[in-house]
């Protein structure tokens, strides 16, 4: 290879390139991450490398995962959901209050709280683009005013439930993988078809990139948010029938821990912050990343308190090592 | 004769290779207003922001009491040159008084002295005929107001060199009178002052000198006395189109495409328009008079009313910017950077955004088809290279033509292009007309709001000149002329309005 050739291999856009292409690919180096960690604790702690123990973190993931649909499609937009921990307490704690001797599926049920959800969702969009109230306010308004409305309704008391689709949900294992696991992939599956193959797709994408612009550009925006805020709901509504499936109770705070995480895992993912770039695909071993780091702090056997500063501390080292935003022009 | 306090000589001064000032010299003597005159884009901002401090010039020197200085806005303000800029620059939750005296606060046993700013705030405010209790906030005040605070706030330093850049653009009649008023007063006193201001009667009443921009260039530097406003207007105009300008023929059809009676939108108050098919419609004035807003209330963007009002055949407003588009009426809006494009996104998606914002959310994106309708509009526009490149690492004029071909797709009949060369390179300009007479020619109505005389003069079968929201005029074809539309434009053909 002679000097000019070198020259030219470090130009981007070569063919040479491609693994230079790969390394600023945000969601294939989560993966690497993810894969990281993974061999690293596999070697170093007993029982963790082993099958059961990682589906059982895919498993945890898949909740994180889920809500994390629903929180990309609104960073992608431009705005932020802090009311999904709230939306999921919703529908964990309200399904086993819906149901009836007249519906034995209980799958009517469980239509009408994701329903419930997806509603409570487009109130969000609506306060956002009508009330032009900020996204973080009026989400952090709606979730402050579930949590009220939960402790009058299921007064505070773990509530069980007796639903024969939600217990298939979470404890079911066709062909060895975990119900919760095969809900997430659907929902991934058409997370990604919205975002890459639908007109809505392209809308969200220039919403969150430029409003102004994509208003001007003929996009119906107040719809647009709405529908938005809408699908959110309906994510964290899934989740939570999925964490109530998973743990047979559903009580008031299940769905906290979901707030911080859900948003952690899409900018880990590489979703910008800002709205108009990202993906799904990032959001994935994002969800993956934060499971396992939860895990491991089990691990080291803290109390309580301690796990959660450990917890949020790492969150924030990951941010800052791989979220950093490259200031725009 | 007093020697100049401040004073300009042979300055150069450009932006990313385009010159903006091109040995400019002017001087500000002590005791005499100076008026500066230029149409848009004539270097009158840039001129100011050098003699304040803001900007440095490329070369060319700037001379204060005789001696050469290069300033900075700091020092500019320590040598007592004070500039009310266009723009405010007020605090709005901040009192009268702390504005005036902002930076500079009395002090007392190392506190601020309230009672004496106060005082003092009181006195300035009523020499500039302002009548309110010094200790409102800003924020409260009408902008006529507010901008005599900013005068206030200017004296407040007791400046020997005072630039007013626009100072009654907002002011009402009575307020304009006692400005002048003062003018006189400070003039007497010995203070430098540089006038700026589109209305050319003031001019002629206060000032005693008067420099004119022309392209960056001075066109006259001379005492006022003895010349008169179509004198004034003549030394701004007049540039040499060169082949810049396609060659047309007119071809309107009678029936119009947009016919609006009464029509008000935000500035724009009362405006009866018709476009037609096939021509081009220029709409000209000073910026800032309801140009805009005319467009964006056509398009839909903004709350807009009209007695009667035909689109396309249809009666009635759109009312909504997805109906305009459904009607075939496009926007080409003028801060591309902010309202045209996206820059973070590839030039592809931008070029497909206005298709894909129709029809339901859900329909799959075909994306063969898609790659194809952008590989057709960027040869057609002659953007070369990869497509898959954010907007914002193109040209301003490679920019613009993105943001004018992206309607492309959607065959629009009416064309609403707001200020579409504005920071344009010259090649892009000749293409960009190249196109829109083209548009013309293919039957399409085309409305363009400009702040480039020139291009009015040269492109426009008609031309509706906007002055305080209201077209005052539409000159024919066989009738525009640059002096035409500037006179127009400033109210300087003996039938505006007084000011």
């Amino acid at each position: 290879m002679t000097v000019r050739d070198r020259h030219r291999a470090m130009l981007p856009g070569r063919p040479a390139a491609g693994l230079a292409v790969l390394s600023r690919n945000r969601p294939f180096l989560t993966l690497l991450i993810v894969a990281a960690v993974w061999l690293v604790a596999s070697a170093t702690s007993r029982g963790f490398g082993s099958w059961g123990h990682l589906r059982y973190l895919v498993e945890l993931a898949a909740v994180i995962g889920i809500v994390g649909a629903g929180q990309t499609l609104v960073m992608i937009g431009g705005g932020i959901d802090l009311s999904v921990g709230a939306i999921l307490t919703v529908t964990a704690v309200g399904l086993p209050l819906l149901s009836s001797g007249a519906d034995p599926s209980g799958i009517v049920a469980i239509l009408g709280i994701l329903g419930l959800a997806s509603l409570i969702g487009a109130v969000n969009g609506a306060g956002v683009v009508y009330l032009r109230v900020h996204p973080m306010i009026m989400t952090l308004a709606t979730a402050t005013f579930l949590q009220g409305a939960l402790i009058l309704l299921a007064g505070g008391s773990a509530v069980t439930v007796h639903n024969p689709a939600v217990y298939l949900l979470g404890n079911a294992r066709p062909l060895g993988v975990p119900a919760g696991v095969v809900l997430w992939a659907v929902v991934a599956l058409a997370t990604v078809a919205v975002l890459r193959w639908s007109r809505f797709g392209a809308r969200v994408y220039a919403l969150g990139a430029n409003p102004l612009a994509t208003a001007l550009s003929g996009v119906n925006v107040p719809a647009t948010s709405v529908a938005l805020y809408a699908a959110s709901g309906l994510a964290a509504g899934l989740a939570g029938i999925l964490a109530l499936g998973m743990n047979g109770q559903g009580y008031v705070g299940i769905g906290d821990p979901y707030v911080l995480t859900s948003i952690a895992a899409v900018v880990l993912g590489g979703t910008s912050i800002l709205g108009g770039l990202g993906g799904y695909a990032g959001t994935v071993p994002g969800a993956v990343l934060l499971v396992t780091i939860s895990g491991l702090i089990t691990v080291v056997n803290a109390s309580p308190g301690w796990r959660s500063i450990l917890f949020g501390s790492l969150i924030l080292v990951l941010l800052l090592v791989s979220g950093r935003e490259v200031p725009r022009r | 004769m007093a020697p100049p306090i401040l004073e300009a000589r042979e300055v150069w001064k450009g932006f990313f290779g385009n010159p903006v000032l091109k040995g400019v010299s002017i001087a500000l003597e002590p005791g005499r207003v100076h008026a500066l005159l230029g149409e848009n884009g004539a270097g009158k901002s840039t001129l100011i922001n050098i003699l304040s401090g803001a900007l440095s010039p490329d070369a060319g020197s700037l001379q204060l009491d005789g001696r050469a200085v290069s300033l900075t806005p700091a020092a500019a303000r320590r040598h007592g040159i004070a500039v009310v800029q266009q723009e405010l620059s007020l605090t709005t939750h901040l009192s009268i008084a702390e504005n005036i005296g902002l930076g500079a606060y009395p002090l007392r046993f190392g506190l601020v002295d309230y009672r004496a700013l106060a005082r003092s705030a009181d006195e300035l405010c009523r020499s500039v005929g302002l009548d309110e209790d010094v200790a409102r906030p800003v924020g409260e005040l009408s902008l006529g107001r507010r901008q005599l605070v900013e005068i206030a706030k200017a004296l407040f330093r007791k400046p020997r060199v005072l630039i007013l850049d626009e100072p009654t653009s907002s002011l009402s009649a009575h307020e304009t009178r006692t400005l002048i008023g003062l003018v006189t007063a400070l003039k007497r006193a010995g203070t430098a002052v540089l006038y700026i201001s589109h209305r050319l009667a003031e001019v002629t009443e206060i000032c005693d000198h008067v420099t004119v921009l022309k392209d960056g260039a001075c066109t006259a530097d001379r005492p006022l006395a003895g010349v008169d406003a179509a004198g004034l207007v003549r030394l701004m105009v007049g540039r040499d189109p060169g082949d810049l300008f396609p060659r047309w023929d007119a071809c309107p059809a009678a029936q119009p495409a947009v016919s609006v009676r009464g029509f008000s939108a935000g500035r724009t108050m009362e405006v009866d328009l018709d476009i037609h098919p096939g021509e081009v419609l220029g709409v000209g004035g000073l910026v800032g008079q309801g140009q805009e807003d005319l467009l964006l209330g056509l398009y839909g963007a903004i709350p807009a009313s009209a007695a009667s009002a035909v689109f396309a055949g249809r009666p009635g407003l759109p009312g909504g910017v997805t109906r305009a588009n459904a009607r075939g009426v496009a926007y080409i809006p003028a801060d591309r950077k902010r309202e045209g494009v996206h820059l973070t996104h590839s030039i592809a998606d931008n070029l497909l955004l206005p298709g894909l914002a129709r029809g339901a959310g859900w329909r799959r994106r075909a994306r063969g088809a898609e790659a194809r309708l952008a590989a057709t509009l960027a040869g057609r526009l002659s953007v070369k290279g990869d497509l898959d490149r954010p907007v914002q690492a193109l040209s301003g004029g490679n920019q613009q033509k993105v943001a004018l071909a992206r309607w492309m797709p959607l065959d629009p009949g009416i064309l609403l292009l707001n200020d579409p060369t504005r920071g344009v390179d010259i090649e892009t300009k000749r293409e960009i007309y190249a196109m829109l007479r083209g548009f013309a020619a293919e039957g399409r109505a085309i409305l363009l709001a400009s702040s480039d005389t020139p291009e009015l003069v040269h492109l426009c079968d008609r031309v509706a000149v906007m002055r305080d929201g209201r077209i005052v005029a539409i000159l024919e074809r066989r009738d525009i002329s640059e002096e035409r539309i500037v006179a127009l434009a400033m109210a300087a053909d003996g039938v505006g309005r007084a000011a």
